[in-house]
């Protein structure tokens, strides 16, 4: 935990510039979803995962989960593990991938 | 008697309760907003229509997230000002991050404000048109005089009371009626609610009356079995003809010779007519087959010369993708081809107005923004009026919940998002402006308590880096 | 550390002196923070809800055993002045001639399941019992946020109130399941024009509160068992009952969002007309509705079935908790296996979230899908064997004291596995195809919750009724309920896995006289059953009895560790006071120390100092001791 007053005073330099980095790569998320890559589910990917960094930015510095207790991980980590159960097997279930090869295709117009 | 390590941490965990305490309710957010995302990927990837891309407007979305950025940085740095003891500068930090929650949600307000005046009618070949309803749309119900209620003694889940439900689509006054044993009644609140009392009572007394006899005749089993008094139906003629202008979300659907209004009242008479007026901003051709034979561009709606732009801008577009992209690319599976080519918006009155729309593709895709972004006034008067008939129309409804999936689920998490954004927000003023004795004796706790709020408030700004890309731009 | 160890109480403990003095009935009893009192408000609760749920299901086995026939007696209570109306409109009003018919037994059937579950047994496994004892076991002064301790009971008691509210509204209560699956669920009634008319509004209102209390619960039972153990106790010090607790709050933390989620989504397709869940093309009495479509009645069934596979283990955690306690107190011998146990607790809990489409084998969600449900499933069996293993293997060789909740303790272990054991069929999806929504999965679920978790919920009410009020319960009346309960319950369950296997449908109002070609061989057992709940109606009367006689006349304890117990809870004065301890507890040793050779008594409680040494708490110490 920053709760050395020092360490404090010199943070606070950091977030201001991890502000700037998140405004900087608000920017270039707008600007590459007007860039048609050769699928429209590349730019979903390449959107998410500057989303992604984006959020590991708030969460390691903003809300200090690069120093904190493993109490907090290990609880963060169960519920990761769950969130991601939540979304691939919902995902899955909607199609039958050993009997479809391209299963998606069957139930989406486009993506 | 005080819990222990409210202020201080506990030395093996290295934690203070609140602490442990809000990561944990975090956790649960993450499920909860899990299980939204989840579901935002089922509808998208189950989707049987064309998914909107780049449909809302990017700029308030966009000022937005610059918005909630800002205020990221400012809490933790009204956090940071509270541990070093700057006391001026904790508060100015805290206000403006609360400031920042106050912009945020106005302009959210004025983004769904623009979705709610702005509709979209699908046509029985698929065929898509938006824009907005001068006169709402009401259909027109005459030659009307027969009137029965259903008046319920119990189970009133649904309850005649035309006073509500019937007479505020009535043009004019309403008449006299007539009851099947000729007396007069007007039905107005006084009058409806007697007839009601009567009936009930009448109902009522019936099998009262029923019983006795049961019982006179040593049935005292059947007599108790009546436990239940049934609906009476009531026929009223009105004295002189009644004429409606409804919505057709009023009713629970009409025929040519009746309409059933939403408390059961049955009215019959004549349709004189359901067409809807639409001043179109936008046709949407992708689900049709054979999009040069839309029924949009019959005679009777926007016609040959909007076919002849819609054409011109298909092969526009069509042109610029394969200079830009060779043969590289299958055209069939770029969704955004297939958008800049076959939905057109239109913003002009006639055709020969109506400015190329390749003019860069970022204009054109501005455009849907502009079109709903200059909602209101503006958007009235410059564009084709088309007159839909009912038989044409599949399905139709303002840019809601109700529309399609899609907008289903960004109500949704944005509404949700916008709750957690006050929710927090009125925390983080609570412990700005009325915790001041706090801050004088222990600081500290107070310190405690911004953090956790701060923790909370970052998680905010996390969830909507993901809703933006995800709503407004992908 | 310990609560002597902060830093921050001088002029404390005038303070304590004070909230003691000038708490008024109000404060101390109704809108208390004390979280002896929070259980104690939800434990009665629960019970009555316990009580209100079983009604609705002897209504119910009447209609199947007797369909068509005037239920005895719900004439008779219309007719009767105050609460006739009252029971009118709740009931009479669907009940012409005081017959159930199929809407009245729809809607009997969802708020029995609704009932049961969420206002029943969640509440008083975890809930009550959690609360008033898990902080007593770890041996802290009261849970970490004693006001959202407050904010959650009072929550579930809006929720309860909605809940029974949605009886009166004009449609009556819902009636499409207690799981509610859409599109069913979405468009029922949809014509009502006030939504407010609408049971089902106020059952989604219910819930949401409902939920909001089970977080606001877990939150707070898991911050307190990681900040708040008195020194000493360990992790692997800590009681069994207070592992499945932890274990418990978790799976109620991550499993509800996501039917918060199910029920807001389902809110919006019946407020706003959206299409979550409903399929493009729907059509009612032949008619396309008016809905866009694009949804998916299948995303419902998996957000229900993500929380709702790991409730079921929120109903039974803590009955095994209950029974791991009782069970070394009276064979007076440790816990056999008392770490694998809480590893398998763990896991139990772990995997729990990744079953749940073993409810969904009949959607036709692919074969890779139900392939993956199947192997998970059956996994998940192996930890529910290793804690009754483990319970079982407890009473070899131990000296077993045969009071009443030693019988409902024992009794449990065979019930659990009878219902445990006929899950395993239920997870191979081939099996599954015949044997979905018949009785006989009835019959599985209900041997896991009703001898299972409702039996060791009453050997917990034996167990722990003495510290709550300085009395013992009655023996006597204890066995007058325990052995008629034990054959009601089994004259009522076991019949179900021979009609489930014959094809009996579920929610047959008629329990299946309108198919008697192929039922008729089975339809007498509809009578055998419904006599059995008539027998477990009447064997719960001696229990109500003692509860209320046994408070101001049962037989007086003599110190305030009555069963020779050795966890936390018994080394505080009786009943616990405000703040609890009258000492600076801490935990010397692990949680089961019976007859520890060498001891001078059979067993050594985790607060004594030295082995055999001090048996009693110093009870007459005074309040402020452990400043
Ligand atoms: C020991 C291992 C267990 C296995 C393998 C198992 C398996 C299953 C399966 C496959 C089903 C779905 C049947 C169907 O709908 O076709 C089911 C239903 C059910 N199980 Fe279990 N189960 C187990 C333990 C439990 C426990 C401990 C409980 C706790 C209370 C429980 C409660 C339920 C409930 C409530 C249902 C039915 C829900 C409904 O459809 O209304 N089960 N079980
Ligand atoms: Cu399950």
């Amino acid at each position: 935990m920053a709760d050395n007053l020092e360490e404090i005073q010199k943070s606070i330099k950091k977030y201001i510039i991890i502000g700037s980095l998140l405004i900087v790569f608000t920017v270039i998320t707008v600007g590459l979803s007007y860039v048609e890559l050769p699928t429209h589910g590349m730019n979903i990917m390449v959107g998410m995962i500057v989303a992604t960094f984006k959020a590991g930015l708030v969460a390691l510095i903003f809300m200090h989960l690069n120093h904190e207790r493993s109490v907090i991980y290990k609880i963060l980590a169960f519920t990761f593990v769950f969130a991601i159960v939540l979304f691939l097997l919902f995902h899955f279930s909607h199609g039958d991938p050993l009997v479809f090869k391209d299963f998606d295709a069957t139930s989406a117009v486009s993506h | 008697m005080d819990i222990p390590f409210t202020v201080s941490a506990r030395p093996d965990t290295g934690l203070y309760n609140a602490k442990l305490g809000i990561w944990l309710f975090l956790a649960s957010e993450v499920m909860l907003f899990g299980g939204l995302f989840s579901a935002y990927i089922f509808l998208r990837v189950g989707a049987d229509y064309h998914w909107p891309i780049h449909e809302l407007p990017v700029l308030p979305g966009f000022v937005n997230t610059m918005v909630l950025i800002a205020s990221s940085v400012t809490i933790v740095m009204a956090w940071a000002s509270l541990k070093l003891r700057r006391i001026f500068q904790f508060k100015l930090f805290m206000a403006i991050t609360v400031a920042c929650a106050g912009v945020f949600m106005v302009l959210k307000g004025f983004e769904y404000n623009a979705k709610f005046h702005h509709y979209s009618v699908e046509l029985q070949d698929g065929t898509i048109l938006t824009g907005h309803l001068p006169h709402g749309y009401e259909i027109q119900f005459g030659e009307a005089s027969e009137l029965s209620l259903t008046i319920q003694s119990e189970n009133a889940a649904m309850d005649a009371n035309p006073v509500k439900y019937v007479f505020p689509y009535l043009e004019g006054e309403a008449p006299a009626f007539k009851l099947t044993d000729g007396s007069e009644i007007r039905l107005d609140e006084a009058g409806f609610s007697k007839l009601q009392k009567e009936t009930v009572a009448a109902a009522r007394e019936k099998i009262e009356k029923r019983k006795q006899e049961l019982v006179e005749a040593g049935k005292k089993g059947e007599a108790d079995a009546l436990n239940v008094v049934p609906p009476t139906t009531v026929k009223l003629t009105a004295v002189s003809p009644m004429k409606f202008s409804v919505k057709p979300s009023k009713t629970f659907g009409y025929t040519a010779e009746s309409i059933t209004f939403k408390d059961g009242t049955v009215v019959k008479g004549k349709l004189l007519d359901d067409r809807m007026t639409l001043e179109v901003d936008g046709v949407d051709a992708r689900s049709v087959a054979d999009k040069e034979k839309s029924l949009a561009w019959e005679r009777k709606y926007l016609g040959d010369d909007w076919k002849k732009v819609f054409i011109a801008n298909r092969d526009h577009a069509q042109h610029e993708f394969k200079e830009k992209y060779g043969d590289g690319r299958d055209p069939l599976k770029s969704a955004t081809l297939q958008k800049h080519s076959y939905f057109i918006h239109i913003h002009s009155t006639t055709p020969s107005d109506h400015a190329p729309e390749g003019a860069g593709h970022s204009a054109s895709n501005e455009a849907p923004a502009a079109a709903e972004g200059g909602h209101g006034e503006e958007a009235h008067g410059h564009h084709p009026t088309v007159v839909l008939e009912k038989k044409d129309i599949s399905f139709f409804s303002n840019f809601t919940p109700k529309l399609n999936t899609y907008y289903a689920i960004y109500f949704t998490l944005t509404g949700l998002h916008g709750l957690h954004v006050v929710a927090g927000a009125l925390v983080l003023a609570w412990f700005w402006l009325c915790n001041g004795k706090l801050l004088k004796t222990n600081p500290e706790h107070l310190a405690n308590r911004v953090e956790v709020g701060g923790l909370f408030w970052h998680f905010v700004d996390l969830v909507w880096i993901f809703l933006f890309p995800l709503l407004y731009l992908l | 550390m310990s609560a002597a160890a902060i830093p921050h109480d001088h002029s404390h403990t005038d303070d304590h002196a004070h909230d003691h003095h000038e708490q008024s009935f109000i404060w101390k009893y109704v809108f208390s923070t004390d979280h002896k009192v929070i259980g104690i408000q939800y434990g009665l609760s629960g019970l009555l809800f316990l009580l209100v749920g079983f009604f609705l299901m002897m209504l119910m086995r009447w209609s199947i055993a007797y369909p068509g026939q005037p239920v005895p007696g719900l004439l008779f209570l219309e007719n009767l002045p105050l609460i006739g109306g009252v029971f009118h409109d709740v009931i009479g009003r669907w009940a012409p001639g005081g017959i159930v018919n199929g809407e009245l037994y729809n809607m009997l059937g969802a708020m029995h399941g609704t009932i049961m579950v969420f206002f029943g047994i969640v509440p008083l496994g975890f809930a009550a019992f959690g609360n008033y004892v898990m902080p007593l076991q770890i041996g802290t002064i009261d849970m970490a946020f004693p006001k959202l301790n407050m904010l959650s009971f009072w929550f579930f008691f809006i929720s309860g109130v909605l809940m029974m509210y949605s009886f009166f509204s004009g449609t009556g209560a819902v009636q499409t399941g207690w799981t509610m699956y859409s599109p069913l669920a979405s468009t029922t009634g949809l014509g009502v024009d006030n939504v407010w008319n609408h049971g089902h509004t106020w059952w989604l209102m219910a819930m949401v509160f409902n939920i909001s209390a089970s977080l606001l619960g877990s939150v707070n039972f898991i911050t307190t068992i990681i900040n708040l153990r008195a020194r000493g106790m360990s992790w692997f010090r800590m009681p069994f009952f207070t592992w499945a607790m932890f274990v418990t709050a978790f799976l109620l933390l991550l499993a509800f969002p996501p039917l918060e989620v199910a029920a807001l989504l389902q809110l919006s397709d019946r407020v706003f007309g959206s299409s979550f869940f409903l399929p493009t093309g729907l059509m009612e009495g032949g008619q396309h509705l008016d809905i866009s479509g694009g949804g998916s009645p299948l995303l419902y069934q998996h957000l229900f079935w993500f929380l709702a596979h790991p409730e079921v283990y929120v109903l039974i955690l803590p009955a095994f908790a209950i029974v791991a306690e009782v069970i070394p107190n009276n064979i007076r011998r440790p816990l056999w296996g008392y770490k694998s146990m809480v590893y398998s607790a763990l896991t139990l809990g772990f995997l729990s979230f990744l079953v749940w489409a073993h409810h969904m084998y009949l959607t036709g969600m692919g074969t890779m899908m139900s392939t993956y449900f199947q192997i998970t499933t059956v996994l998940i069996s192996v930890p529910s064997v290793i804690l009754l293993t483990c319970l079982m293997i407890s009473l070899w060789g131990g000296s077993i004291r045969f009071n009443t909740q030693m019988l409902f303790a024992s009794a449990f272990l065979p019930m659990f596995g009878i219902g445990g054991l006929t899950g395993l069929p239920l997870a191979f999806n081939f099996i599954d195809l015949a044997l979905h929504d018949t009785y006989y999965v009835i019959g599985h679920f209900h041997y896991v919750v009703a001898p299972g978790t409702i039996f060791a919920l009453f050997a917990g009410v034996y167990h722990w009724f003495p510290k709550l009020t300085g009395r013992f319960m009655n023996d006597k009346l204890g066995r007058l309920h325990f052995w008629p309960s034990l054959v009601g319950m089994n004259l009522v369950f076991a019949p179900m896995f021979i009609q489930g296997m014959a094809g009996f449908h579920r929610r047959w109002y008629d329990g299946g006289k309108y198919f008697e070609q192929t039922s008729a061989d089975w339809l007498w057992l509809n009578e055998v059953m419904s006599i059995g709940a008539f027998i477990l109606a009447l064997a719960q009367v001696p229990f109500i009895l003692n509860v209320f006689m046994s408070i101001k006349g049962g037989k007086k304890i003599t110190n305030d560790n009555p069963w020779d117990a050795t966890t936390l809870e018994w080394a505080t004065p009786t009943p616990p006071p405000h703040g609890n301890f009258t000492f600076d507890v801490s935990a010397q040793r692990g949680p089961y120390e019976y007859s520890v050779p060498g001891a001078t008594e059979d067993f050594t409680p985790q607060w004594a100092d030295e082995k055999g040494k001090p048996v009693v708490a110093p009870a007459s110490s005074p309040a402020a001791a452990h400043h």
